[in-house]
């Protein structure tokens, strides 16, 4: 930890945290809701793009979504609510 | 012309035709109704007699793969190469999903990659409670976001990985996890726990996992909690620590501990038309001992254990225009630093900085375009046979495809 704060990179992340925080706070909270209150392809929009494109609702069955549900609630780390709304908007 | 005689017998011919096909028509449907009724029957005992059952398996994973070419200048000395299949970054990986109810998942990934079969993870999870799941086995642990969330190749938004993020420190071991996400209010919050068997410090000071028959009762502890400020998930920030001892009891190496720490940060935002993507993460690892052997004359050799690596990415994509070519297109750069411990037997700084165009075929299959350049300098001490100051220069072309099945 010594190096941290004498760290070019270290330097740069910092900014970007503090660049992206701002940002964020002018974009982020001007819709706060909570995960009760969003549908099933709100919280799929908002998630999935988190690491990678939103999937398909065609691309797998239903019972292949309900397990990939799982796998990628462990992944995201999706509350509970988030993967069951989710994956029942995956299976339409 | 005709008389009523002729008319009325006319009529009554009509009249009797007209039942007659009436009748006809009448029969057809009734056979054509009596088929499908027995068509449905047999469809329905045929649904009545299938049981979905509680357990499910289904197959699904990734490949990558492509083409590398590599330009290296040492002291103005310039060598290349190039590769099919791109050595190092080629991977055929298979993910098993097998899920018992809504309680259990079991998931096992072998990869053949670097032209060894491996194993990415092999592991069992519970869904314990909302909240809480509980996983064992053989996994990635909860250091940074990288290399459990975005090191697969359609994932990642260039060719390579950032130079050290993804394979330092060592991060899949046997563990035992426990993790979950939840909300406060409209911010969401994730953490992500585990005991792992552990690293061991080899003798000239590098570290590898202690596998499944660690010579030592020592354990790795690590962890990470994820905050995601705002309700439309667009932020979030991470920060990760790992600690455990490192040597055997009796050994020169008893008292020898890591400490490392790690910061993440994921921050998409739409910018119409564009959508816009920041990741970054950067970490540190320290080993409080500094006396090692080496290698070479097993003589003794001294040097600070520290460690650090990171990187910070930013890819833009026209998601929001018309032209279905354009929207599938995408920008990506990222700056990479990476120092290993100066005056070690592999000691360097290395920056990078790479630059890439993506075309996304379709939400889970990519070609990449990608430009890399890394500048390595060596800081290994004089008194190891190495020149401190000398820079290698390696410029690398990708052309990669990756899927996910």
């Amino acid at each position: 930890m010594k190096c941290f704060l004498n760290n070019k990179m270290s330097i740069i992340v910092i900014m970007t945290i503090t660049i992206a925080s701002v940002s964020a706070l002018f974009v982020g909270c001007t819709a706060s809701q909570k995960i009760t209150t969003k549908s099933g392809a709100q919280l799929w929009a908002e998630n999935c793009q988190r690491c990678h494109n939103t999937p398909s609702p065609s691309t797998f069955s239903h019972d292949q979504w309900v397990t990939i549900g799982m796998h990628m609630q462990s992944r995201a780390l999706l509350t509970d609510a988030e993967r069951e709304k989710i994956v029942a908007f995956l299976k339409q | 012309m005709f008389s009523k005689k002729h008319t009325y017998a006319f009529l009554l011919a009509g009249i009797a035709f007209l039942i007659l096909q009436g009748s006809v028509i009448a029969q057809q449907t009734t056979v054509v109704d009596s088929a499908l009724l027995q068509r449905v029957d047999a469809l329905e005992q045929h649904a009545a007699d299938r049981k979905p059952g509680e357990d499910y398996f289904m197959v699904a994973g990734l490949t990558t793969f492509g083409f590398a070419s590599h330009t290296a200048t040492t002291n103005g000395v310039k060598t290349k190469s190039n590769s099919i299949v791109d050595g190092d970054n080629y991977e055929f990986s298979p993910m098993l999903l097998w899920r018992h109810g809504q309680k259990f998942l079991m998931e096992f990934e072998p990869s053949f990659a670097g032209g060894q079969l491996g194993v990415n993870w092999a592991d069992i999870s519970y869904f314990a409670t909302p909240g809480v799941i509980i996983r064992a086995g053989y996994l990635v642990l909860p250091f940074g976001s990288y290399s459990k969330r975005l090191a697969a190749g359609w994932i990642n938004k260039l060719a390579t990985d950032p130079e050290g993020v993804a394979d330092q420190p060592p991060l899949t071991d046997y563990a035992v996890e426990v993790e979950g996400g939840f909300q406060t209010g409209t911010m969401k919050w994730n953490y992500d726990v585990a005991i792992a068997n552990g690293m061991q410090l080899n003798p000239d000071g590098t570290i590898q996992n202690a596998g499944l028959a660690p010579t030592n009762n020592n354990k790795n502890y690590c962890g990470r909690i994820g905050w995601l400020p705002f309700s439309n998930s667009s932020l979030e920030l991470g920060l990760s620590g790992m600690t455990g001892k490192l040597g055997d009891p009796g050994s020169s190496f008893q008292s020898a501990k890591s400490a490392m720490w790690a910061v993440d940060l994921n921050f998409i935002q739409k910018l119409s038309p564009f959508q816009l993507n920041i990741k970054g993460q950067y970490e540190v690892i320290d080993i409080n001992q500094t006396d090692y052997i080496n290698p070479i004359d097993s003589s003794n050799y001294s040097f600070s254990n520290h460690s650090t690596a990171g990187y910070i990415m930013a890819a833009l994509r026209p998601s929001f225009v018309q032209n279905k070519v354009l929207k599938n297109l995408e920008l990506a750069a990222r700056y990479g630093n990476y120092q290993t411990p100066t005056n070690s037997l592999w000691g360097m700084k290395d920056n990078s900085f790479a630059i890439g165009l993506n075309y996304w075929i379709s939400w889970r299959t990519v070609l990449h375009l990608t430009y890399e350049s890394i500048r390595s300098e060596s800081t290994i001490s004089t008194n190891l046979g190495g020149t401190p100051g000398t820079t290698t220069t390696t410029n690398s072309v990708y052309l990669q495809f990756s899927i996910q099945l």
